[in-house]
């Protein structure tokens, strides 16, 4: 089932589409953050079976179209 | 007499009107909150108490911005709130005041409600409770908005209560903002010099008071229990924590209990604040570890949701940051009348009356206020003549618009301890805490002949004779009008 996250970006170009790249996201059904190591693309269409990324400027406004997300590892640190 | 824990507030104001229970089952995802909200922006709403949460047990209930109203205030300090707002802010100054010049040490219990549950280790979830997303865009979950947060100074007996915002990250960690000028950051910095992680403890839903003295805050090095105890007029019973030497109220419906950990920074935030706006992007934040819960059966989780005023961050705090104040200027001799932190200006704009006996006393009045740490928060200060009502904000800003000279009586102070949370600071200010603050002279000029250069105020009481305004108020229904 596609899960669905999101994160928060002011600058897209911090979102490298289609390389391994280090992001904090929410889980959208209970708001538990954790830190992942991901590959993320501007549309589902790009990466086929990925689950839902929202993007959210970092005051908090929703970006109209949602990314799509593969994470590949969670990754620990001082919270998770 | 005073209330033993938020139950006794709960029934106080379900009697006085002030409070709705709700039986119908809400979603902690933005709907409880925005009924939060709608409850503040509705005149004469009175608040939610949600009793049955989305995913929750029956039992476990969510309380809605409890001292959001002047009337609410009134009872949480057992003051009369029959009169007008005026008089009504004017006591609970003068009421604030007073009983916190009077002390009162709190008492420790060997056990008490808030020890009802206890979770430790593996078994803390702060998910279990039901924390709101209160506002679309949120950071997060925050389980604190209305609590008292206790830390201990590293070099003395010093034990800070405040309410700072926390941030669920995940199941035992919190996010956390604070100000570099606020009392937890200066003891923070004296563990993060030596590496050592800060022991916290944090109550939720406490006795009114509790809320009240730790939203507003009391003077560096003092105990805000010790004037919860004189708000109170008796001892606060407190309890010690499961896994560390803090105290914490023994009626708490929800203790946690952990330690900050020293030098490490999250993401935390945005969080729609009391300035009205989100207006602090998500930034690096304090990191608390959850290393405890204990709860009361059936909590209760208060939560306040901040956003356009008033809320009750803007009325308690006015009223806490004018006692505060209006002391420090009384005690300077200075001839000041009244003094009203505007909560419709989201507590950015206070005004104050005084007499004016010598010239510029609008200058020396400013800089006694500013000197005081509540003061920091506001950087608009009005001063205007003692026949102003400072509450009647139409007198307020008629005096500003007809008295205060766009040049003469417009003091700028560029450089000052700044509010990251002020809307209209710009990037770099937020990030260092930079500010400014003004100071409107709206007084005449002492110097001024009266009769000569002072203008001559155009209302019913002011240039009418005194024998004309008695027969038109003694014929007012004669002449065919009502009340």
């Amino acid at each position: 089932m596609t899960k669905a996250y999101d994160t928060f970006v002011d600058d897209l170009s911090q979102l490298k589409e289609g390389e391994e790249i280090e992001l904090r996201i929410r889980d959208l059904e209970t708001y538990d953050s954790k830190k992942v190591k991901a590959i993320v693309a501007s549309s589902k269409e790009k990466l086929p079976g990925a689950d839902i990324l929202w993007l959210r400027f970092t005051r908090g406004l929703l970006r109209e179209d949602p990314w799509a997300i593969k994470i590949i590892e969670e990754l620990g640190g001082p919270i998770d | 007499m005073a209330f033993s824990d938020l139950r006794e507030f709960v029934d106080k104001l379900e009697a006085e009107g002030e409070l709705v229970r709700i039986k119908q089952e809400v979603d902690w995802n933005l709907e409880a909150g925005a009924i939060c909200r709608r409850c503040i922006e509705v005149d004469k709403a009175p608040i939610p108490l949600f009793e049955k949460i989305k995913g929750y047990p029956e039992g476990y209930r969510v309380m809605g911005d409890p001292l959001c109203r002047i009337k609410r205030l009134a009872i949480a300090l057992d003051r009369p709130f029959d009169a007008s707002y005026g008089d009504v802010y004017r006591d609970l100054m003068k009421t604030y005041s007073e009983r916190s010049t009077h002390p009162i040490k709190p008492r420790t219990v060997s056990t008490g409600p808030c020890k009802e549950n206890i979770y430790e280790g593996d078994d803390v979830d702060l998910f279990k409770l039901p924390a709101l997303m209160i506002h679309d865009g949120d950071g997060g979950r925050y389980i604190g908005s209305l609590h008292s947060t206790s830390t201990k100074d590293l070099d003395s007996d010093w034990v800070n209560w405040g309410c700072y915002r926390m941030m669920i990250h995940n199941k035992n960690h919190l996010g956390g903002y604070v100000a570099p000028f606020q009392d937890l950051t200066a003891m923070l910095r004296k563990y993060e010099a030596i590496n050592k992680p800060m022991p916290f403890a944090t109550a939720l839903g406490t006795d009114p008071v509790g809320m009240l003295v730790s939203i507003t805050g009391v003077p560096y090095g003092v105990n805000e229990v010790d004037i919860a105890g004189g708000l109170r007029g008796e001892p606060v019973e407190l309890v010690k924590c499961e896994t560390n030497d803090l105290r914490v109220p023994a009626t708490a419906e929800i203790v946690l209990e952990g330690h900050i950990l020293p030098n490490v920074r999250v993401d935390e935030g945005p969080f729609g604040e009391y300035s009205g706006y989100r207006s602090s992007p998500r930034a690096p934040g304090i990191v608390y570890k959850v290393d405890c819960i204990t709860h009361r059966d059936d909590p209760i989780l208060p939560t306040v949701n901040e956003g356009v005023p008033t809320d009750t961050s803007h009325l308690a705090c006015g009223v806490a940051w004018a006692a505060e104040v209006m002391s420090a200027l009384r005690r300077e001799g200075l001839p000041v009348v009244d003094m009203n932190v505007i909560a419709e200006s989201a507590l950015f704009i206070a005004v104050i009356s005084t007499k004016t006996p010598y010239p510029n006393i609008a200058h020396r009045i400013a800089c006694v206020a500013w000197g005081c740490k509540s003061a920091q928060y506001i950087p608009k200060l009005m001063v205007v003549n003692d026949d102003i009502d400072v509450y009647n904000l139409g007198e307020v800003i008629h005096a500003f618009g007809s008295k205060c000279h766009p040049v003469r009586g417009t003091h700028p102070v560029p450089y000052a301890v700044g509010n990251p949370l002020v809307p209209y600071q710009n990037y770099e200010e937020r990030l260092w805490s930079k500010g400014c603050r003004v100071l409107y002279d709206c007084t005449w000029p002492v110097d001024w002949p009266i009769g000569v250069a002072v203008p001559q105020r155009s209302s019913f009481k002011t240039i009418y004779p005194v024998g004309v305004q008695e027969k038109i108020l003694a014929n007012w229904k004669r002449y065919g009008f009502e009340e």
